[in-house]
């Protein structure tokens, strides 16, 4: 019994795979979640980048990231393929969906003590953008005092 | 950028002895102290190991995390940020050292 979370892979293609390679890695990866019954749910590919360090005297690479919802088997699978490929210098997978569930929560609380205070205040639950702004501006200025009193 | 930064410091001793209160400890290190965290402050719920933007400010010169401390960033968020800065490191996003 296997139940669906969300995963997100990121993987680093290296910088001599052409674009045709990329692709073919993409479907590839498709393939084994298809055959694992999961869904692909979002690709983003990043272009070339300038890594941080060498990986395997490569100093660019192609990251692509992919998320995708589906087993544990399934991340497993891909995970183990990933290792095998060689044109793919690094790889990581995240689990996602407790974090994004975590985040759901707490901007739905904060939002909802928001209405709350601003009713009791007698203000219409929502802030006006021009509040917003006001609120902004604020923040600002004193930043600014700061930055002035350490010159001075 | 270090003349500026200099300026800072010595400014903030003055302050110190102007002020002679000591609401909050200036000087001492390099950087300004945040008083906040700037994850709260911000309302960043969760702190994405893909934006290098958002991750930078806390990675000084040297290629390690700073501390608590110094930037002010609460418990819950350091420890969020130290899982988000470790998989930057290993996606090559972040440096793991830089000398």
């Amino acid at each position: 019994m296997s139940t669906n979370r969300q995963y997100e892979l990121v993987y680093i293609v290296s910088p001599d795979a052409s674009e045709q390679a990329v692709a073919d890695l993409h479907t590839q990866i498709e393939q084994i979640v298809q055959r694992f019954n999961g869904t692909f749910d979002k690709t983003e590919n990043w272009g070339r980048r300038k890594l941080a360090y060498e990986i395997g005297h490569h100093r660019e690479g192609t990251y692509v990231v992919e998320t995708i919802t589906g087993s544990g088997e399934l991340m497993k699978e891909i995970d183990r393929r990933l290792r095998v490929i060689d044109t793919v210098i690094r790889h990581l997978t995240v689990r996602i969906d407790d974090d994004l569930r975590v985040t759901e929560r707490l901007r739905s609380e904060r939002k909802s003590t928001q209405a709350r205070r601003r009713t009791a205040r007698g203000l219409p639950p929502e802030p006006l953008p021009s509040e917003r702004r006001g609120d902004r501006d604020d923040m600002d200025s004193d930043d600014l005092g700061l930055e002035v009193e350490g010159v001075r | 950028m270090s003349g500026e930064r200099g300026g800072g410091r010595g400014r903030g001793k003055k302050d110190d002895k102007e002020k002679g209160k000591g609401d909050r400890p200036r000087g001492g290190g390099f950087f300004r102290r945040r008083r906040v965290c700037k994850f709260c402050a911000d309302k960043i719920d969760y702190i994405n190991y893909k934006d290098v933007r958002l991750l930078s400010p806390f990675i000084p010169e040297r290629g390690k995390i700073q501390p608590r401390r110094i930037s002010g960033t609460c418990a819950k968020h350091q420890r969020a940020l130290q899982t988000a800065i470790s998989r930057a490191r290993q996606l090559a996003l972040i440096p793991y050292v830089t000398d």
